[in-house]
């Protein structure tokens, strides 16, 4: 089978021969958004030909813009150019093949990932579990972070600690306390503190840094310590060293730092007590007079029906699950429904007209496979229905449709989804505010985005699907856009939420 | 050109890529926006007297374009084997029913500055593919490389420029490639 690309581009370039076509024409049929790719290209092609003009700076009458094909007679034409542009060609192929990998792989600058955090605030940016970490400072004031770095290394930081980052095997640690867990695959992985640096031989080791010292306590196997003021020292398991301008010979002291065991249980605990406090919250949001629709995922295992618990939502039915199958939510015990198939979604019915809106849910997205990965979309499309997506690029996108006659427009937030971001839960809202005419895009509580709405009719959501579409062809494909992830809360208001509303239900 | 012919000729140059942005939904054909914005030019010309051009001439232009696209599609298409003439129906058919209709006229504002940041292989690949004509076949014989593979590399710069331009329309103004 040919590649989709060399077919496109030979479709773009008029050459297909019957054979590609028929190809061509069948990947089309099979996967929908191959033709949105390729209509994507037709559209770039048309713009990079007239671009010629744009690149000299003169705007010419239609009349005399040049006609361009790849006929044999054009060929012919250009071939005193080619001659002319032998060097050019050469130095452009020999960067091709180069290019070609350095334009597919997208790249990451991260060292670490944030696995796990009990209690935490930070003096640096907020970081939440799940978060990719590049080199960089952590400044923490108080909890647990447990840290994992590429290497293999896992750091358990105790607040108030200063950590920085160097790279997958190495950090420097200017204030507080840790553990290391460093197995085989990391030995070599290295901390650097004021007094010192450690260099791990494949062990367990604490590390205590303060004002005037570093202590390192050795709980299994063996690390090195350099000091600038004494020789390179090993120490064994059950050793410590207190190091300054000397050093000080001490036992090793495990019940001084936090252990994994202790983590587990203040993970826990706090886990718990999250869950408990969304719970409190739940039923005092569900008492909201202008909530008209929430889905809380607190249904039994098994359950078809998503229980629409706005307490003021009676016009809004229950969602009708299809296809997507019940996971962990953001807690042990919370409920979610994973989106994984194209049949997968949540059926319901939002009858009337909206003012404005708000629209809040909190989603895990695993990958951005399609064109269009949908969050909330209404059935097919046309007069003031909604899609609320994601695009490939990132992008959260509220894309409503014109009234009769009139277009569409597209509410675009900045690309916010990355690989980086994908298998974290997250929180996304937009609202829809006639009064002021703005659209608002927070993804975690944060504002990303606030647009000037361009038609203020109400919107007509009407029959409508959850983490999918569908656009209710009777005959033919259906574009694929579902969601490739999961989630455990979605809400709409029919007024617009404050900022800090929204923020409180992303903490 | 008389004067009406000038003020008519210039009613249209404002609109040009609107009527490019029409054209592609309704004639996705390789290089056949340009034919028909220079046929829906010519047409405009010629019936210049009948046109209020203090009127938003538009919706005009927007249902000139159509019926020229539809028309110049089916001279265009006609003279294909029937196998790819049915792909470019169902390309066609795609376009139209596309959720998100071209926006030629935004994304070629930016486009200037998308072909400046590309790498400077990529714009050199563009050039010559584009402004100097030169086939696919063409480039990958002179490199000793397959044509595939400069088939792939055109591909993967429109991505990117389309990306740029993306990018660029969301911030309000030029974004890295």
């Amino acid at each position: 089978m040919s590649d989709p690309d060399v077919l496109i581009q030979r479709y773009v370039e008029g050459v297909l021969s019957a054979s590609e076509a028929e190809e061509l024409h069948a990947l089309l049929s099979a996967r929908p958004e191959l033709g949105t790719q390729l209509l994507r290209h037709l559209e770039m092609d048309a713009m990079l030909r007239a671009s010629q003009d744009l690149a000299t700076n003169s705007l010419r009458p239609p009349l005399l813009l040049p006609r361009r094909r790849f006929t044999v007679t054009a060929l012919a034409g250009v071939a005193a150019v080619a001659a002319c542009v032998t060097l050019t060609i050469s130095w452009v192929g020999s960067m091709i093949l180069k290019g070609a990998n350095e334009d597919q792989e997208e790249t990451t600058a991260s060292v670490a990932v944030l696995t796990r955090g009990v209690n935490l605030v930070w003096e640096s940016v907020v970081i939440t579990p799940g978060t990719p970490l590049s080199p960089g400072w952590l400044k923490l004031k108080s909890g647990i972070a447990q840290i994992e770095f590429y290497q293999g290394a896992r750091v358990m930081l105790e607040g108030p600690a200063e950590f920085e980052l160097v790279s997958s095997g190495e950090a420097n640690c200017t204030r507080g306390k840790l553990s290391a867990q460093v197995p085989p695959q990391a030995v070599g992985f290295r901390i650097n503190t004021p007094k010192g640096t450690i260099v791990d031989l494949g062990t367990e080791f604490g590390l205590d840094v303060n004002a005037g010292s570093a202590e390192v306590h050795v709980f299994k196997g063996e690390v090195e310590v350099h000091s600038p003021a004494t020789a390179m020292q090993e120490l064994k398991e059950g050793q410590a060293l207190s190091f300054a301008d000397a050093s000080t010979p001490m036992a090793a002291d495990p019940a001084g730092f936090a252990t994994l065991g202790e983590l587990d249980a203040r993970t826990a605990d706090s886990q718990r007590s999250e869950f408990e406090r969304w719970m409190g919250r739940s039923q005092l949001l569900n008492q909201d007079p202008s909530l008209r629709l929430r889905f809380d995922f607190q249904e039994s295992a098994g359950a078809r029906v998503l229980t629409n618990g706005a307490v003021n939502g009676r016009q809004i039915a229950d969602g009708s699950i299809v296809g997507a199958g019940w996971t962990q939510g953001r807690w042990p015990g919370k409920g979610a429904l994973e989106f994984r198939n194209v049949s997968d979604r949540v059926r319901l019915s939002v009858p009337g007209e909206i003012q404005s809106l708000t629209l809040a849910a909190w989603i895990r997205v695993n990958g951005l496979d399609r064109a269009f990965n949908s969050i909330f979309m209404s059935e097919s499309w046309g007069e003031r229905k909604i899609h609320w997506q994601i695009t490939r690029d990132g992008v959260v996108r509220l894309g409503v449709a014109g009234a009769v006659g009139n277009p569409h427009v597209d509410y675009d937030s900045p690309a916010f989804f990355n690989p980086e971001r994908f298998g974290r839960w997250i929180h996304l809202a937009v609202s829809f505010d006639a009064g002021t005419q703005k659209v608002s895009h927070y993804a975690d509580g944060e504002l990303m985005a606030t647009l000037p709405l361009k038609d203020p009719t109400p919107l007509r959501v009407g029959m409508a699907e959850l983490g999918n579409w569908n656009d209710r062809r009777q005959q033919g494909g259906v574009a694929i856009r579902h969601l490739s992830g999961a989630m455990d809360e979605f809400a709409l208001w029919d007024r617009v939420l404050t900022g800090a509303e929204i923020a409180e239900m992303a903490k | 050109m008389n004067s009406n012919e000038t003020h008519a000729a210039q009613a249209f140059l404002a609109h040009h890529d609107f009527v490019k942005g029409v054209a592609l939904k309704y004639a996705p054909w390789p290089g056949l926006v340009e034919d028909i914005a220079q046929q829906v030019f010519l047409e405009f010309l010629a019936k210049e007297t009948r046109w209020d051009l203090r009127q938003d001439v538009r919706p005009l232009l927007a249902t000139m374009t159509r019926l020229v696209a539809m028309r110049l599609w089916r001279e265009r298409t006609r003279q294909q084997p029937e196998v790819v003439q049915k792909l470019a129906e169902h390309i066609r058919q795609l376009a139209e029913e596309r959720e998100a209709p071209p926006r030629y006229e935004e994304e070629i504002s930016v486009l200037r500055s998308c072909l400046q940041k590309l790498p400077e292989r990529s714009r050199e690949l563009v050039e010559l593919y584009y402004y100097n004509e030169i086939a696919t076949p063409e480039i990958a014989e002179q490199v000793n490389m397959k044509t595939d593979t400069v088939c792939r590399a055109l591909s993967r710069v429109r991505e990117k420029l389309r990306e740029c331009i993306e990018r660029s329309i969301q911030q309000g103004g030029a974004a890295h490639v």
